[in-house]
């Protein structure tokens, strides 16, 4: 293992004082700076599309499918304002979903497995952001942004942006399984083989939403109770537990090639952690 | 994260029999204790799916029980008996890979593949069947319920043959052999076969 290399070229920790001051020197100094650059990424952006299609564009929970023209034509009108102005922050930030992925391929290449696992999720969920989110962006804020368009349009807009958003879930599927595979091959200990078996719980979500296609109301449409309320909560608890286990991981991270060390459970070491340098 | 949470596999000792002697400790909990967050997880998630199906059943009791008639009850009585049978191959597949009788562990859990396979022809005939009685998916609330619920069921055991591979792979080199992930294979099988038998009763059973 090549801990030594952090421990040569990083200094003993932050120094005290402001809080400027700190990032100002784990910017510089920190040996895992990539690794909090890419999950305070993570987080930061999670938060930006919480906000933004819960309260701001109303877009989640989806509005009903068995709405007729007028009713479309009204919801566009009604949100208006929050479709353009949500859906224009996450053109901004979109790009954030990049760092996301690569910490999550980061996760695979430190395992002891194939660097095929890495790799071929990257490449899966850098595509997965167009039919996973940008596709209803694009879609919803056309339908917004041309009020005076024919209900009917605006409809078949409606029903594009939600399906394409609803039930093209085929490459988190498979993205879920290559985790979960890396996880349960892994023998470093990157991350908890409960996680792997929790990455098959959310794959398998990706499949319910598949009669989200045929169903325009009940449980299995596309705002239905199992189609949609209990997979939010299946995915909330899947998110919720990556985000956690990834910030572990960088906390037990040493830059070598073995298992990764387990933290001792001081705040000394915690924050010699969080700084980059070795005990 | 506890310890045990992160531990990997713990392999027995090559070329010989798992349990006393091998170094392979005895835990409270057969298999990974890890397997069994997949299975607690299944569990809330199906009970969720469960209480919605409950819930629209009581909505509309009388089309639930005319939907449920067309059923038939012989190849639901069928698909739960082959499934039951494959969950004691299997049982016997664990108890003789822990007495280090690997052969017979292996016979085991082919009959247990062999028996999953017949479910699975059994499931696919009454499927279509339906269809062609002019039951199908979007054919009212119930079958779409039916379909879902045994559509899910029929993919966990999909993946069950993946885990049933897992054991015959295991089992078949002496290197290889780990009590742990035999067991570990074998609670998921079962978990599949607990969530047949809820299924089972809840669409052909309960009244």
């Amino acid at each position: 293992m090549s801990r030594t290399i952090a421990e040569s070229v990083t200094p003993p920790g932050p120094p005290a004082g402001s809080r400027l001051g700190r990032i100002a020197w784990h910017w510089r100094n920190n040996s895992k700076r990539e690794l909090w650059f890419a999950w305070y990424t993570t987080v930061v952006f999670y938060n930006i599309f919480f906000i933004v299609f819960f309260p701001v564009t109303h877009a989640q929970p989806p509005p009903h499918p068995y709405w007729s023209d007028a009713q479309v034509a009204y919801w566009f009108n009604h949100d208006h304002d929050g479709l353009i102005i949500g859906f224009a922050i996450i053109f901004a930030v979109a790009a954030m979903t990049a760092p996301q992925n690569a910490l999550i391929a980061y996760s695979m290449r430190r395992m002891s497995v194939s660097r095929a696992f890495g790799y071929s999720y990257l490449v899966m969920y850098s595509l997965s952001a167009l039919p996973g989110m940008l596709l209803l962006c694009v879609v919803l804020s056309v339908g917004a942004l041309r009020p005076g368009r024919d209900p009917a349009q605006l409809h078949w807009l409606y029903d594009f942006g939600f399906l394409s958003f609803t039930g093209t879930m085929g490459i988190f599927l498979l993205g879920s399984l290559v985790w979960m595979l890396a996880i349960l091959l892994d023998k470093n200990r990157v991350l908890p083989k409960w996680f792997g078996y929790l990455n098959l719980c959310n794959a398998l979500t990706e499949v319910v939403v598949a009669p989200a296609w045929i169903f325009h109301r009940g449980v299995f449409s596309w705002n239905g109770l199992i189609s949609w309320w209990i997979n939010m909560v299946v995915f909330g608890i899947y998110t919720g537990a990556f985000i956690t286990l990834l910030r572990n991981m960088i906390l037990r991270e040493d830059f070598g090639d073995g298992p990764l060390p387990d933290i001792k459970k001081n705040p000394e070491a915690t924050a010699s952690a969080l700084a980059g340098t070795a005990q | 994260m506890t310890g045990a949470a992160q531990a990997g596999p713990r392999p027995g000792v090559a070329g010989q029999p798992p349990g006393k002697g091998t170094g392979e400790p005895a835990t409270a909990i057969p298999g990974q204790p890890d397997m069994w967050v997949l299975v607690l997880f299944e569990a809330l998630v199906f009970t969720a799916y469960f209480a919605v199906y409950l819930f629209h059943r009581s909505a509309h009791s009388e089309l639930f029980l005319r939907s449920q008639a067309t059923l038939n009850p012989w190849l639901g009585t069928l698909d739960t008996l082959l499934l039951l049978a494959s969950s004691l191959f299997m049982l016997r597949c664990v108890q003789a890979a822990r007495a280090g009788a690997f052969r017979p562990a292996l016979t085991s859990a082919c009959i247990t593949a062999f028996l999953g396979a017949g479910f699975l022809a059994s499931k696919i005939t009454e499927w279509v069947l339906l269809v062609h009685g002019g039951h199908g998916f979007t054919s009212n609330e119930f079958f779409a319920y039916y379909f879902f619920l045994t559509g899910i069921h029929f993919l966990h055991l999909l993946i069950g043959f993946v885990v049933i591979g897992v054991i015959i792979y295991q089992l078949r080199g002496p290197a290889r052999r780990s009590r742990e992930l035999v067991e570990t294979c074998a609670t998921y099988w079962h978990t599949v076969d607990l969530l047949w038998v809820l299924i089972f009763s809840l669409l052909y059973v309960v009244r």
